[in-house]
């Protein structure tokens, strides 16, 4: 029987979260974003 | 044994089940939209509610409470998760209000000067030390008084003083407690944080508590962060972002109180054998269970202060002031952080099961419904102390 294969996440949730929110974060540094109403 | 490599499972936290008890399918980036999508609509139509009745009580002089999106978006949610239900489509996509939630705390490092991190977060270090130690007493002794198994009392014990359903799921890996007893202890945990958003902002009004006592106060006694950090929303702009400063320290935590717990049970010789290997490097196994999106949120905070910094006051920091932010930059971060709160918000309301309120047995959820109240009465004097002392 062949071993089924383990399937581990790349990366966790909190680092995806931190790099979407280092990415936010250069957007906005360097004009890209350049401003967010609320 | 082969190992693939995949996006993390967003749906382990729709619905919150034990670890082991995740669904076999896996979600594509494209399943996630329809999910995503209903965040923003419920989320806005709180926001929507909250500028129609701002905007309707002016115009007609009316004298009116302004109640914050953040009750109308959890309230539309719950009302749609427990009327007409979810369907399947927008689970995986609810599931990530755990995402934003994390994204919402690290741009809302953008709000903080990393001295104020430091002041507020050394006072709530400090609290949460004291309030963990009292708390986990308590939780030991009642869970005994009521007869709950030892493994059970454990993971309601560090659910209510540590921070709620990761603490659990953390702990139970690390003391092999059986899945029944998780999800016991996390849908009495998350019963009696959907609980907590309705009674907080009452009591902290009726006692007259300032925005930061009050953020403080809920950041340290409500378990789950998005309860946590709604909260504080509830209550106000300020006081979420104070709910949420506190909430972080006690996260920050997780990892020690784990690996407290693992090295007791591996004594008595309960832990698993996967603990026991995880055991041997402590440093390895403390760097797992931190939550890294702490680190986000400082990073944030210190290119934040960076851009603030006088060069005359710091000579020393001049070369890296061009690091930090602007001021209008900083707002935008801000708004973004909002954003991803009304994201979370709109989830917080959507995976509120009242079904689930009174499926669970009655003397887990008194234990956990009795360990709560004295822990908010514990937190609440603490608070108030700090507050006459450090003037918060």
């Amino acid at each position: 029987m062949s071993e089924k294969p383990v399937t581990r996440p790349l990366l966790s949730l909190d680092t995806w979260a931190v790099l979407l929110s280092l990415a936010l974060a250069l957007f906005v540094r360097f004009g890209v974003i350049k401003s967010v109403s609320w | 044994m082969s190992v693939q490599s995949a996006l993390p499972d967003l749906r382990e936290s729709y619905p919150p089940h034990a670890p082991h008890a995740v669904p076999e399918q896996k979600t594509s980036l494209l399943g996630l939209v329809p999910g995503i999508l209903l965040l923003f609509v419920v989320g806005y139509a709180g926001k929507f509610v909250e500028h129609a009745i701002n905007t309707y009580t002016k115009a007609h002089h009316i004298t009116f409470p302004n109640i914050e999106y953040v009750l109308w978006a959890i309230v539309f949610g719950i009302v749609i998760a427990n009327t007409v239900g979810l369907p399947k489509v927008f689970r995986p996509g609810v599931a990530t209000y755990e995402f934003w939630l994390k994204a919402g705390i690290i741009l809302l490092g953008a709000r903080f000067l990393l001295g104020d991190i430091l002041k507020l977060g050394g006072i709530s270090l400090a609290l949460v030390a004291v309030a963990f130690a009292l708390s986990l007493a308590f939780m030991t002794w009642l869970g005994r008084a009521f007869g709950l198994g030892a493994k059970l009392t454990t993971l309601l014990a560090v659910g209510s003083s540590v921070c709620g359903v990761s603490a659990i799921i953390a702990t139970q890996g690390a003391i092999d407690a059986d899945e029944r007893d998780t999800s016991t202890a996390i849908a009495a945990i998350l019963a009696l944080g959907a609980l907590s958003l309705f009674t907080f902002p009452l009591i902290g009004h009726s006692l007259h508590l300032s925005d930061h006592a009050y953020g403080i106060w809920a950041g340290l006694a409500v378990d789950n962060t998005a309860e946590a950090t709604a909260a504080g929303a509830l209550y106000s702009s300020e006081a979420g972002k104070y709910a949420v400063l506190a909430k972080t320290c006690r996260n920050a935590l997780i990892g020690f109180v784990v690996l407290a717990y693992a090295i007791a049970w591996a004594r008595k010789g309960l832990a698993s054998a996967a603990t026991e290997k995880q055991l041997q490097n402590k440093a390895s196994f403390l760097w797992s269970k931190f939550p890294k999106f702490v680190l986000g949120f400082l990073l944030i905070s210190l290119l934040a202060t960076l851009g603030t910094l006088d060069p005359k006051l710091y000579p020393h920091l001049a070369n890296y002031a061009f690091l930090g932010f602007s001021k209008p930059q900083l707002a935008a971060l801000g708004n973004l952080s909002r954003w991803a709160f009304l994201l979370t918000f709109a989830g917080v309301g959507l995976r509120t099961n009242l079904r689930d309120l009174f499926k669970q047995g009655a003397r887990p959820f008194l234990v956990g419904a009795l360990g709560e109240v004295a822990i908010a009465a514990i937190t609440l004097a603490l608070v108030a102390g700090a507050d006459r002392v450090f003037h918060l």
